[in-house]
C-alpha cells in the first residue's frame, strides 16, 4: 500500500428480511453504527464510496452516492461502484485508491442491498445481470445453474461426493450461531443439507446463499489510526461468461488477486489466521480455498473435515450470515477485523468475488495494537 | 429486469446461430428445478458444451435419460421460451445421443492426450517408459525434462540441461507448461516440460509420454485439464509402506546413480510420493504395482492402443 490506511470504524445491520426498512434506511443504519464506533466525528468524512448492485432492479433507485451523502450534515462528495457480488470489496479498493492518491483522508465505504421486496423470479433474473446476458442467460440459466455446472464438473473431475460437500454449509451454519448479525443462527446437520430441495442439480437449497437485505459500513483513514491496517488490497478480473474459459473448476481472478495481495502485504498464506471467503454456493468455498493457495486442486474439502489453526468463515459466511450482495465484501472486512482483535493474531484475509469469479477482490488486514498509538 | 429480447438482440442471436449449429461434447450439465419465467415450468436441463470447432456454448439439453459428461450432443431447433409479448422464441437445443465422445485429438482446445507415469525414485518409471517407447514407438514419444541441475553419470537421455538463468527465462516467458523446484540440500534442482516439445509430438500425431512426479503431474493437470492425462501411478512391490521403501532403497543402491546422501533424501521424498497416491487419488487413472515388468507393460500397452485407435 502506498499509504498507511487504518480501519477506524465499522458498523452493519443484521442481515435478513427487513420488510420495514428501505434501501436508504439500511445505508443510514450501517453508516451511523460505523461513525459511532470511530474515534472521529461524521464531519471528518471527506468522501463516500457506496457499493450496490440491484438498486435499480429491486428498488427503482439509482443515484445512491447522493443518497448516502445527504445522510451526513456536510454532504461530502460521493460515488457509487458496482461489480456484482464483488461490489463491496471493489468499493473498499476504490476507497484505498482515493486515500493513497491523497484525494481524501477519511472515507466512508458503505454497501447495501435490498433484495427481499421482490419475487424470487425477479431476483433470480436480476442476479443474472452478473453473468453474460447474450451468452449465458438465453439458455435459461440462473446463477445457481452456473454454479450447478461448476459443481457437477468439479465432482466429476475430483470424485467429490455429496456427503463430503454437505460439510461445507453445515460448518458455516454452526459458525453463524455465535454471530448476532447473521441471518440464520441455527445449526444444520450435514444430513439436513443433503436432504434439502434440489435447486440446480447437484446443488441443493442449503448449498446456496440466501436472498437478504442488509448493509455494512467501514471508515478508512490516513489521518486517524487504529490497531487494524489495510496491508493489501488487490483486484483482478476474468471473462464474464464461463463459456470463454478453458477450465471452470478454478477461478484465475482469485489466484491472481491473492498472489498480488500477498506480495503487497509481504506475507505468505501461512501467516493468515482468519479467512472470510466468498461461499455464494458451497462448491465456491472449496474452489476458493484451492485458488487462494490453502489447498491443492480437488482437496479444498479437507478444510471442512478437520479442525485447522486458520478459521474459515467464522461469521457464518455468505451461506448462514446472509448475502445482501454489495454489503458482503464490506461485512467480510468487518468480521476479519473483529476476529483479529478477539484472537490477538496478526493477519486476516477477505476474499470476495462477483459473477462466477469474473471480478475478484482480496483484502489483507494487519492487526497490531502498537499501530493505534505510534 | 428480464431477458434481453429487443429486435437488435434477436437479430444478433440469429446471426450467431449458424456458428452454434454444430455437434459437440457435454462438458458439464445442471438441472434447474424452477427455470426463469417464459421457459417450460418443468425442470430444465442445461449443458455446457464444447462444439466440434472448439467453441463452448450453453444450451438446453433434449432427449431421454440423465445427461452424462462426455456424451455427444447434436444441435436441433427447439422452442426455447415464450416472451412477455407472447412470442414463441426458438433457439438451438442440444439433443443427447447414446454415444460417449471418444478422445479425439483435434476436438480438444488443448489438442490431445498425455501419458504420465508417476512414482517414487527407483520404482522403475524410466525403464517402463523406455520399453514402452520401444514397443510403441509409432504411437508414443518421450517428452524431455528440462532441468537446471548439472548432468551426472547414470542419467539417460531423458534430461535437457539448461542454466538456471535460462530456466527462469523459459518459466517467465510461459514456455513451460509445468515446472517445479525440488528443494534439496545436496543440489539445486528445477524441472519442467516445454510447451513446444509437447506440441511437436502432438503434431506428429503421437502421444507424449512424461515420466514425472507429484508437483509436475499436478501442474500438468492444471494446465491441460485432468481429463487430458492418462495417468499411471507406479508402486513398488510390497504389502506395507515399509517393505515398499526397502525395495526402493535396494533398487537405488543397485543402479548406483546416486550418492548415499542423495539416496537418503530420495527416500524421504519417496515417502511423500507414496502418501500422495492415497491423498490425490483423483489424479490417477490406474495404479500399477511394478512387480512383474511384463504384465505392467501389457496393461499400459492395452490402454495406449485403445487411445490411439480412438
Amino acid at each position: 500500500m502506498q499509504k498507511d490506511i487504518s480501519l477506524i470504524g465499522i458498523g452493519q445491520t443484521k442481515f435478513g428480511e427487513w420488510w420495514s426498512k428501505s434501501l436508504p434506511a439500511l445505508i443510514e443504519e450501517a453508516t451511523d453504527a460505523a461513525i459511532a464506533s470511530a474515534p472521529c466525528s461524521a464531519l471528518d468524512i471527506d468522501f463516500i464510496v457506496v457499493a450496490n448492485m440491484l438498486g435499480e432492479a429491486m428498488s427503482g433507485q439509482a443515484h445512491l452516492g447522493a443518497i448516502a451523502s445527504s445522510l451526513l450534515p456536510h454532504r461530502p462528495p460521493a460515488v457509487r461502484v458496482e461489480a456484482a457480488c464483488a461490489s463491496g470489496s471493489i468499493a473498499m479498493h476504490t476507497a484505498c485508491a482515493l486515500l493513497e492518491s491523497g484525494r481524501a483522508e477519511t472515507v466512508l465505504v458503505v454497501g447495501a442491498e435490498k433484495m427481499t421486496d421482490s419475487s424470487s423470479d425477479e431476483i433470480a433474473s436480476a442476479l443474472m445481470g452478473a453473468a453474460d446476458s447474450e451468452k449465458d442467460a438465453p439458455s435459461g440459466l440462473t446463477f445457481p445453474g452456473i454454479f450447478g455446472l461448476i459443481a457437477k464438473r468439479y465432482m466429476y473431475d475430483f470424485n467429490l461426493t455429496r456427503e463430503r460437500l454437505n460439510l461445507v454449509s453445515a460448518r458455516h451454519h454452526a459458525n453463524a450461531v455465535n454471530n448476532p448479525f447473521a441471518q440464520f443462527r441455527q445449526q444444520m446437520t450435514p444430513q439436513q443439507i443433503g436432504a434439502s430441495t434440489i435447486v440446480a442439480d447437484p446443488l441443493r437449497l442449503l448449498d446456496c446463499s440466501p436472498v437478504s437485505d442488509g448493509a455494512a459500513a467501514c471508515l478508512l483513514s490516513t489521518k486517524h489510526r487504529s490497531d487494524i491496517r489495510i496491508a493489501g488490497s488487490q483486484t483482478s478480473t476474468d471473462t464474464v461468461s464461463i463459456t470463454d474459459r478453458p477450465i471452470i473448476t478454478s477461478f484465475g481472478a482469485t489466484k491472481d488477486a491473492t498472489q498480488r495481495a500477498l506480495d503487497e502485504a509481504n506475507i505468505s498464506t501461512s501467516d493468515i489466521a482468519h479467512l472470510e471467503l466468498h461461499d455464494c454456493f458451497s462448491i465456491a468455498a472449496l474452489i476458493a480455498l484451492e485458488d487462494l493457495g490453502f489447498a491443492e486442486p480437488g482437496e479444498g474439502i479437507q478444510w471442512y473435515e478437520q479442525e485447522q489453526s486458520m478459521t474459515v468463515n467464522q461469521s457464518g459466511g455468505l451461506k448462514a450470515c446472509g448475502h445482501p450482495v454489495a454489503a458482503t465484501g464490506i461485512k467480510q472486512i468487518i468480521d476479519v477485523s473483529k476476529q483479529l482483535q478477539a484472537s490477538g493474531r496478526r493477519y486476516g484475509l477477505a476474499h470476495n468475488f462477483g459473477g462466477a469469479g469474473a471480478t475478484c477482490c482480496v483484502h489483507i488486514l494487519h492487526h497490531s495494537p502498537e499501530h493505534a498509538t505510534t | 429486469m428480464r431477458l434481453p429480447d429487443s429486435p437488435a438482440v434477436a437479430a444478433r442471436a440469429i446471426r450467431n446461430r449458424k456458428e452454434r449449429m454444430l455437434p459437440g461434447t457435454l462438458l458439464s450439465f445442471t438441472i434447474i428445478t424452477h427455470p426463469p419465467k417464459g421457459f417450460s415450468d418443468r425442470p430444465h436441463r442445461i449443458g455446457l458444451i464444447e462444439l466440434s470447432d472448439g467453441q463452448r456454448v450453453l444450451g438446453a439439453l433434449t432427449g431421454i435419460g440423465e445427461p452424462v459428461i462426455g456424451q455427444v450432443v447434436l444441435p436441433r431447433m427447439h422452442l426455447s421460451r415464450v416472451n412477455e409479448a407472447g412470442l414463441r422464441l426458438y433457439d438451438i437445443a442440444y439433443e443427447m445421443t447414446e454415444r460417449i465422445a471418444q478422445p479425439k485429438i483435434e476436438m480438444q482446445k488443448f489438442p490431445g492426450y498425455i501419458l504420465a507415469f508417476t512414482g517414487p525414485s527407483g520404482v522403475g518409471k524410466t525403464t517402463v517408459s523406455l520399453l514402452l517407447t520401444k514397443m510403441l514407438g509409432d504411437f508414443t514419444a518421450k517428452v524431455p525434462i528440462v532441468t537446471s541441475r548439472a548432468p551426472k553419470d547414470g542419467d539417460d537421455q531423458e534430461y535437457e540441461y539448461v542454466s538456471q538463468k535460462e530456466f527462469d527465462r523459459l518459466e517467465k516467458s510461459d514456455a513451460l507448461v509445468a515446472w517445479t523446484h525440488l528443494p534439496s540440500d545436496s543440489e539445486q534442482r528445477c524441472y519442467g516440460y516445454r510447451k513446444s516439445d509437447i506440441e511437436t509430438i502432438w503434431e506428429q500425431g503421437k502421444l507424449p509420454v512424461v515420466v514425472t512426479e507429484m508437483h509436475l503431474l499436478r501442474s500438468l493437470a492444471a494446465h491441460f485439464g485432468r481429463r487430458s492425462i492418462l495417468s499411471f501411478g507406479l508402486l513398488p512391490p510390497g504389502a506395507s509402506k515399509r517393505t515398499m521403501l526397502s525395495h526402493l532403497l535396494h533398487r537405488m543402491r543397485a543402479r548406483g546413480r546416486e550418492t548415499d546422501a542423495q539416496i537418503e533424501e530420495r527416500l524421504i521424498n519417496a515417502q511423500a510420493d507414496l502418501d500422495f497416491f492415497t491423498r490425490a487419488s483423483h489424479l490417477f487413472d490406474h495404479i500399477l504395482v511394478n512387480e512383474d515388468l511384463d504384465s505392467v507393460l501389457q496393461v499400459i500397452k492395452g490402454h495406449v492402443l485403445a487411445l490411439s485407435e480412438a
